[in-house]
């Protein structure tokens, strides 16, 4: 009997052995590949800025498999050929990657965007030309917000599941047997769950006016950080030059003044690129933030007339640089909107409920904010280096281009196309009368529509032809 | 009887799950063999064979099961110009059971698909009545590509394509299969060879927007767009929708590594150009035939054309060399064989060389970045394609094998060439590979011989202009006789 039981027992431990063996290396296993990091790190400054994570890849980064294959899986529900870069995306020549866009591996290798998604502009200098890329300018070739749609729709469609994926996979990459088990099993539909989810938090968005290529809005963290009502308010804006920063301290942040702190803005803006506040790489937003203090804004690419904006200079001198120019007493700070009289959506979507709510929100972790302010009521009035590349204009992006600005409201044009990155010497600003190129179609910016009003800002508006010839060739030697 | 093997039960239990357990791990093996054996090409001893035969890798993807494609054209006799696939150009030897340019490889069944012979074997005749001499690495001259994918979309597209009509032809093509290949055709490989046909037939709908490609032609990167990244093919624009270019030689790669290669100069390395043009054959980043790939690459390094067959006027050849030092070398190089030059392999912009610009447009920018993520995990993930301005100045070893000319083959001979754009012909016929001694290039000039329809190809289409590349035009007639013996050289 004692023989027995012994055996008995012993078997007992060989199993429990087994089972914990077993236990550690699945869970081994699963960890490697669901949450093993592995950091990517560039030398230089301006890579990292292009490339590097800021720490989005872990909440809302895309499987570089599923990423690279959906363009491919769901042609249909994108603005044209050319995949991802029919949203505006753009790749440097041989780059994997378009610019804005990080691969980091956390368990599996995953992408997701960075600073410079929103903060490169593109420019041709012709149609045919290829683009050059200006890093800290706004990108108003591309469309955040149609790409993240295109996500959401891929995932609703039925023909995202594993099957289908996998054998689109088939001919890109060879997965081993495990891998492809990962993916079945729990990364497709992980993903798939993510990005439903998604489209539930930002269902808001569809009852607003579309933002098109090169603009954003504040209510993603109103509405999904902050979780609060939703006021129906359009904060539509254009997205900012970020450049020059060292010159810039203490001058007001965001188009409406919602913060005086560099720092703050920056994690801020790291969080609705979709990092959360466990993920963001602090020192990685640090590094870009502090690269971004001497980043020179870009000199003007065609030829000035430098008698003509000698000239030009006199005016700027008389007629804006009591806003406008750096040291002025002005700059930096809110024009009230009913003295600007350019829209005044942006200018009151951010309340002070909610700023109250966002400074208190991140207590618990030392970047937390302290400075955001709500209801600044007006616009901030802003330091214009580099203007001629920070096309269409106004907070709200909704006037072409330099002549545009210069009009009287009424003659400015009501209804445009955002997303060429063509450039318009003769207006000073994007090509905007193109409906498409190359197949892809652009957006129509409709200046009826709430929070896109082109209204206001009609200063120098009444000048003789020949000061605004001269204004406006001086404003492209800034 | 009855208790005994009650009494050993036990015994026969352990007896049961030994024999179950080694049934499984048989199984297992099984399995593990089949795979392991079921992925294998024919090996060609000869390079030349391997060439022309060999593997590189485009079966499994993008492969037709062999019987299905033995068995079309007797089924679809009506949908081809002639008699079997040669009635499209395509080069067949004798003793060899597939035209040049086809491999074989077992993927659990055999499956045919392209190589690079296909593209790059032409046939050359001393005169009509002659029979062709087979040369490796010069572009395909007689074949048509495009009436081949034609040939197997419309097929496709046939309500006689089905298991019992197939099966049956393929009975009547020799095809004697055994009980497991029969099953494995008749519910596999009929059916789903059909739906991808069906499936590659609507992605390459955008050739419907063009003029047809005819002999010797190819649109690669339009193909490219649908076939590897399938982009909204129906959006792309007028502007890019034509990018028909001829094919072009791949002998002597060693010297051109770095130069700017294919037409437009989109891409600086030989590793890429191959590998790009192997994805174009049908092979994928997954099923690539590295090793078959390698033994190509290698020998194309040095491989260098045959010498101008026919008499040569030495003395002419002499005279038209300064006039080449003049007024070529320093585009397309010192020599056949000698590259340096200050142009060389460089990009001239469009608006220069004055050439039809269809090609260039068609490659995109947008192209250029999807292009970039092309074996993408992989280390030899392609970095080196760019978006350029114009056509690349090619060097010109055996040049008298490469007509017609220009990028998308539209002037026939050199003479024509060295004419002014406005007198080069207008209207010629393409796929004839009779040779034409006196003005160096196929004769263009016949309609039709030995059973086959030439390509009546049409200047006036967009994409095929023959306009541009005005060197040389004016010289004298003399000098132009010179310039194109010494051409002969190459």
């Amino acid at each position: 009997m004692d023989n027995t039981m012994g055996t008995t027992k012993h078997k007992w431990r060989r199993f429990i052995l087994i089972v914990v063996v077993a236990v550690a290396v699945l869970s081994g296993w699963t960890w490697w590949n669901l949450f093993h990091e592995v950091p990517v790190h560039y030398s230089s400054d301006e890579e990292q800025f292009k490339y590097g994570s800021i720490g989005v890849e872990g909440p809302m980064g895309m499987p570089y498999w599923l990423w690279l294959a959906m363009p491919r899986m769901f042609p249909e529900k994108l603005p044209g050929p050319g995949g991802y870069a029919s949203f505006g995306m753009v790749w440097e020549e041989g780059k994997e990657l378009p610019v804005g866009f990080s691969k980091t591996t956390i368990g599996v290798p995953r992408v997701g965007m960075n600073c410079a998604a929103c903060h490169t502009t593109a420019i041709r200098k012709t149609a045919e030309a290829k683009p050059v890329l200006i890093p800290g300018g706004p990108s108003q070739q591309f469309d955040i917000q149609a790409y993240q749609r295109f996500l959401i729709a891929c995932a609703r469609d039925r023909r995202f599941n594993a099957d289908e994926i996998l054998k689109e996979l088939q001919s890109i990459y060879e997965f081993s047997f495990f891998e492809k088990a990962l993916y079945r099993y729990v990364i497709i539909p992980e993903t798939r769950r993510t990005l439903l989810d998604q489209g539930k938090q930002f269902e808001w968005m569809n009852i607003r006016p579309d933002w098109g290529p090169g603009r954003t809005d504040m209510n993603p963290y109103k509405l999904i950080v902050l979780k609060l009502t939703d006021d129906r308010s359009v904060g539509n804006t254009d997205i900012m030059a970020i450049w020059n920063e060292r010159e810039h301290e203490g001058y007001l942040r965001h188009s409406d003044g919602l913060n005086p702190r560099l720092i703050e803005v920056s994690i801020s803006a790291a969080l609705a690129t979709g990092a959360t506040a466990e993920s963001v790489d602090i020192p990685a937003v640090r590094r870009v933030n502090q690269w971004l203090l001497d980043l020179p804004s870009p000199k003007y690419p065609f030829a000035v007339n430098a008698e003509l904006a000698a000239k030009g200079k006199v005016v700027f001198d008389r007629e804006c640089a009591d806003c406008h120019a750096p040291g002025s007493p002005r700059i930096g700070k809110i024009v009230p909107a009913s003295e600007v009289g350019t829209d005044p959506n942006r200018a009151r979507h951010w309340t002070s409920q909610a700023a109250d709510e966002f400074n208190r929100q991140f207590d618990m972790f030392s970047w937390g904010f302290d400075h955001f302010r709500g209801n600044t009521g007006g616009y901030v009035a802003l330091a214009l280096e580099g203007l001629w590349a920070r096309a269409p204009y106004l907070h709200n992006g909704s006037v072409p281009n330099l002549h545009d600005l210069l009009e009287p409201v009424e003659s400015r044009p009501k209804m445009f196309y955002r997303g060429n990155d063509v450039y318009d010497p003769q207006g000073v600003g994007f090509v905007t009368d193109a409906e498409s190129r190359g197949g892809r179609q652009f957006f129509k910016y409709d200046t009826a529509l709430p929070g896109n009003g082109n209204d206001g800002h009609i200063y120098g508006t009444m000048l003789p032809d020949a000061d605004k010839a001269g204004l406006i060739e001086y404003l492209k030697t800034l | 009887m009855h208790a005994e093997p009650q009494a050993a039960d036990i015994p026969r239990k352990t007896g049961r799950d030994i024999r179950l357990f080694v049934a499984l791990l048989a199984l297992i093996a099984v399995f593990v063999i089949v795979n392991a054996v079921s992925n294998y090409a024919v090996d060609y001893v000869t390079i030349g064979d391997h060439f022309k035969y060999g593997s590189i890798g485009s079966e499994a993807a993008n492969g037709i099961p062999y019987w299905i494609w033995k068995a079309m054209p007797e089924l679809f006799a009506d949908k081809l110009p002639g008699k079997g696939y040669a009635s499209l150009g395509f080069i067949q030897e004798a003793g060899h059971d597939q035209p040049v340019g086809f491999s074989i490889r077992r993927v659990l069944i055999d499956r045919v698909a392209l190589n690079c012979g296909v593209c790059h074997t032409g046939s050359v005749r001393d005169t009509p009545d002659a029979a062709p001499r087979i040369i490796t690495g010069m572009p395909a001259d007689t074949i048509d590509l495009e009436g081949y994918t034609r040939f197997l979309f419309e097929s496709a597209k046939d309500e006689r394509f089905n298991a019992n009509q197939m099966m049956d032809a393929i009975e009547k093509s020799g095809g004697h299969l055994g009980f497991i290949e029969r099953f494995i055709y008749r519910h596999f490989a009929i059916p789903q060879t059909k739906q991808e046909l069906l499936s590659r037939a609507t992605r390459m709908e955008f050739t419907k927007r063009q003029p047809d490609w005819g002999p010797g032609r190819v649109d690669s990167f339009n193909s490219y767009k649908a076939l590897q990244f399938n982009f909204p093919i129906d959006k792309l624009s007028d502007g890019e929708i034509i990018g028909t270019v001829d094919m072009p030689s791949i002998w002597q790669q060693r010297p051109r590594e770095g130069m700017q290669l294919h037409w437009d100069g989109d891409n600086s390395s030989v590793k890429e150009q191959n590998w790009s043009a192997a994805l174009g054959a049908g092979v994928t980043p997954v099923t690539i035939d590295a090793q078959g790939m390698k033994r190509i690459e290698d020998w194309l390094l040095n491989a260098t054309p045959p010498t101008y067959p026919y008499p040569i006027d030495r003395d002419l050849a002499a005279r038209g060399k300064p006039l080449y030092d003049e007024h070529c070398a320093s585009c397309h190089g010192a020599s056949g064989r000698n590259f340096t030059g200050e142009y060389v392999g460089k990009v001239t912009p469009v608006e220069e060389v004055g050439t039809d610009r269809h090609r260039l447009d068609s490659n995109t920018y947008e192209l250029v970045e999807n292009q970039n993520t092309l074996f993408a995990g992989y280390p030899w993930r392609f970095t080196k394609f760019r978006k350029t301005n114009g056509y690349a100045n090619m060097p010109l070893d055996g040049l008298w094998l490469r007509s017609p000319y220009l990028h998308n083959g539209s002037v026939p001979t050199l003479r024509d060439l060295l004419s002014a754009p406005e007198n080069r012909p207008q209207m010629f016929y393409r796929g004839n590979d009779v040779f034409d001694r006196d003005n160096v290039g196929f004769v263009s000039t016949e309609t039709e011989a030995r059973g086959r329809r030439f390509f009546r190809y049409d200047t006036s289409l967009p994409g095929n202009s023959a306009a541009g590349h005005s060197y040389g035009v004016s010289l004298g007639s003399d000098e132009k006789n010179a310039l194109i013996e010494y051409l002969k050289t190459f």
